[in-house]
């Protein structure tokens, strides 16, 4: 039994290797018997750990009053997101946390069958899940059935339309939506997608309650969550967190960078946030009023010496390359921003021209496409503009920092694939 | 000249019907070089300034109604025609036709193909779009079945005029299948994110072709990403 | 053309994956349609009245003159009453 106050929660009980079923029964050994596991959840006040922070028992209440004779749970572990290591961490630390959330959010919408995904290019993850799965099939005798997924590794495929169109014609490649929210189906069976982690926190939730799952974090947002640090500090680090830790505490946590010049919050779809405000408390209802987000459990610590202006185009010419490449706004677009963004990072051209074209450019493309890629990316953009304003001006007045012309960089962009390598299927 | 009735079948002929389908054969395929060639702008996006592209959209759609009426004068005016014996079913089912067979085949397969292209057509609205499509790539085959078909079967394709004609027609089709592909536009889909197009007015150093990507300078000092 | 009114509005709705910058909407239907920079379509997204029936019209005309049949006319129920 974890106290209610204390951490880690998800991260309990690991090692180096991850927890077997039977160390982690013993781990998460509960002395309460929860009765009805949906009530806990709605209690609970758990939001989506994937980044859009969606309440999970409103997502669950949907399924559940879908027509259907088979539906499923789709844990989406495949973790987009290059400055992410969280999902990773979990699935290496305790997967079977995760399955066990899974299977409660079974129960609780009458599924049939868990599909797990996990990003190809980790055979790591792939492995501890593919044993977890044994372990479980030879012990007892469950409902649903668990198989795992490997769809591509592609920033978009992560989103949970584009999840569901590879499960169901092998293309990661997101779908319109004309209404939200719109229960996506596999097939014709109703699914519901959920973050890894959040699953995990669904695990906590049907061993423990929601009382005591609230008793970590805010009114508003209770619970813990991951959080990835990269940037300017020794290793990147894995925390757990409890919601409304102030910044300047996780970043102490993670021996980062004490005097930063900005944090990039959420993912690579998120926001910069200025140093000032390193005393906001890490969740959504402090930091949504400056423009940020939690997101993805993200954060990237960009130090003084480094040019917010530089990072910013490395992100968005990566997030182009990244597109679906299915509407124009965002295929022609993204490229753009990227472009615009060069310029005014190299001091080539006309540097007041591009400033003026990035912010038309930003105004044009938000919200025009399928999914939400391009906002996420014209949200970048215009927090960068914002927070890096003075360094801005002296680009634009071609006085560059020293830090666009240095070689080191501190957000972690992975390099760009040629056309023809991109896999989608 | 008038029609002779036999004891169990019925005799139709007359040379009206022979000129008729003749020349109906010719206007059909006239029209139908007009219909590819305007079908070309569309699709190569032509038009907004002088004259709408919707404008070449619809004519495109009306010429194509125009065509198909001739081209069912023409079907029509042939089985009716008892001269030769071409049955009903030849002109849907290729090779069971008496007269010309392989001629007549190639005819009845352009036939089929356009009539596919026809009928989704009218069924745009209800059939979903990559399925249109689809169908809609045959119509260059079944102008190429037209062309054969006049040379097969055609009888003023002997002389000098129908056989302009045919080259005429020939030229203008597979000037525009070269005009479609050489100048068809950048689109989301055909993976032109990071063509030259995308990029901003005044040319940058960093401007990516889809040929190679310089792999991303140095990454920060001995850090690994996981 | 029959038309019958109704109250609230509608949206022109595009499904930007089917949409491959014809430019055909903006021809049929200025008034509600612009054009970014790559020839996609910019529409209004503020409801149009259904008492307007020159852009009701113009809509439908866009709607079936899309070459990839990418556009839609969505009905918004109005929550307060029809202004102009």
């Amino acid at each position: 039994m974890i106290d209610a106050n204390v951490l880690p929660r998800v991260l309990h009980g690991t090692s180096r290797r991850p927890l077997t079923l039977v160390q982690h029964e013993e781990a998460f050994a509960s002395h309460e018997r929860v009765t009805s596991i949906f009530d806990e959840l709605e209690a609970s006040g758990l939001t989506g750990r994937g980044g859009a922070a969606f309440p999970t028992a409103r997502k669950v209440r949907l399924l559940r009053e879908q027509h259907g004779r088979s539906k499923y749970v789709v844990v989406n572990a495949m973790e987009g997101e290059p400055a992410s290591h969280k999902e990773v961490s979990l699935l290496a630390s305790n997967p079977h946390l995760v399955l066990d959330g899974a299977e409660y959010l079974a129960a609780m919408i009458g599924a049939e069958r868990i599909d797990v995904c996990v990003a190809r290019d980790n055979p790591a993850a792939i492995n501890h899940l593919n044993q977890a799965i044994h372990e479980r099939e030879r012990s007892t005798k469950r409902e649903a059935q668990i198989q795992l997924h490997t769809p591509p590794k592609r920033y978009v495929a992560g989103e949970e339309s584009a999840l569901v169109h590879w499960l169901n014609d092998n293309e990661s490649l997101p779908q319109y939506r004309s209404t939200r929210p719109t229960v996506l189906k596999i097939g014709r069976a109703p699914a519901l997608v959920d973050n890894a982690e959040t699953c995990a926190n669904v695990g906590l939730i049907g061993r423990y309650g929601a009382r005591w799952f609230r008793g970590l974090g805010t009114q508003q947002s209770p619970g813990t969550a991951l959080v990835s640090v990269t940037g300017a500090l020794a290793h990147p680090t894995v925390l757990e967190v409890a919601l409304g830790t102030p910044l300047r505490m996780i970043l102490a946590a993670a021996s980062a960078d004490s005097d930063p010049q900005a944090l990039l919050l959420g993912g690579y779809g998120g926001s910069w946030l200025g140093a000032a405000h390193l005393d906001v408390a890490y969740d959504n209802e402090a930091l949504n009023p400056l423009g940020a987000a939690v997101g993805a459990g993200v954060i990237v610590v960009l130090p003084r010496r480094g040019c917010g202006i530089l990072e910013t185009q490395r992100v968005v010419r990566w997030m182009a390359n990244e597109s679906a490449r299915q509407c124009g706004p965002c295929a022609f677009g993204l490229p753009a921003l990227s472009s615009d963004l060069a310029q005014l990072t190299r001091v080539m051209g006309d540097t007041t021209a591009a400033h003026q074209r990035l912010i038309e450019r930003c105004d044009s493309i938000d919200g025009r496409g399928a999914c939400h890629h391009p906002d996420g990316v014209v949200r970048l953009v215009r927090s960068a503009l914002r927070v890096f304003g003075p360094d801005l001006d002296q680009h634009i007045n071609r006085r560059p920092c020293a830090g666009s012309t240095s070689p080191t960089h501190y957000v972690p962009v992975p390099s760009l694939e040629r056309e023809e390598e991109l896999q989608w299927q | 000249m008038a029609p002779r009735k036999c004891p169990d079948v019925i005799a139709f002929t007359s040379p009206y019907l022979w000129y008729t389908t003749r020349a109906t054969g010719m206007v059909t395929l006239v029209l139908f070089t007009l219909v590819v060639a305007l079908g070309t702008l569309v699709s190569n996006r032509i038009g907004g300034t002088i004259v709408g592209r919707f404008e070449l959209n619809e004519f495109h759609r009306s010429i194509s109604i125009v065509a198909m009426i001739f081209l069912l004068i023409h079907v029509l005016t042939t089985i009716a025609d008892s001269y030769v014996s071409t049955g009903i079913i030849s002109i849907i089912v290729p090779m069971t036709s008496q007269f010309k067979r392989v001629g007549v085949a190639v005819g009845a397969i352009g036939f089929d193909l356009i009539v596919a292209v026809w009928v989704s057509s009218l069924m745009k609205s209800r059939i979903e779009n990559r399925s249109w499509r689809f169908i809609h790539w045959f119509s260059w085959l079944a102008f190429i079945a037209a062309i054969v078909h006049a040379y097969m079967t055609g009888t003023d394709t002997k002389n000098t005029a129908g056989i302009l004609l045919v080259i005429v027609c020939s030229l203008v089709v597979i000037g525009s299948a070269l005009w479609r592909y050489a100048a068809r536009p950048a689109r989301a889909s055909g993976r032109t994110a990071l063509s030259p197009l995308a990029t901003s007015d005044t040319p940058s150093k960093d401007s990516p072709t889809t040929r190679a990507f310089p792999s991303d300078a140095q990454e920060p000092l001995g850090r690994e990403r996981k | 053309m029959a038309v019958r009114r109704r109250t609230g509005g509608f949206v022109l709705k595009v499904n930007p994956i089917l949409c491959d910058g014809y430019g055909h909407c903006h021809e049929l239907a200025p008034e509600l349609v612009e054009m970014d920079e790559w020839g996609y379509p910019i529409i209004v997204s503020t409801p149009t009245p259904y008492t307007n029936l020159a852009a009701l019209e113009s809509a439908r005309y866009a709607v079936r003159g899309c070459p990839r049949q990418a556009l839609r006319i969505e009905r918004v129920v109005d929550q307060t009453s029809p202004g102009a």
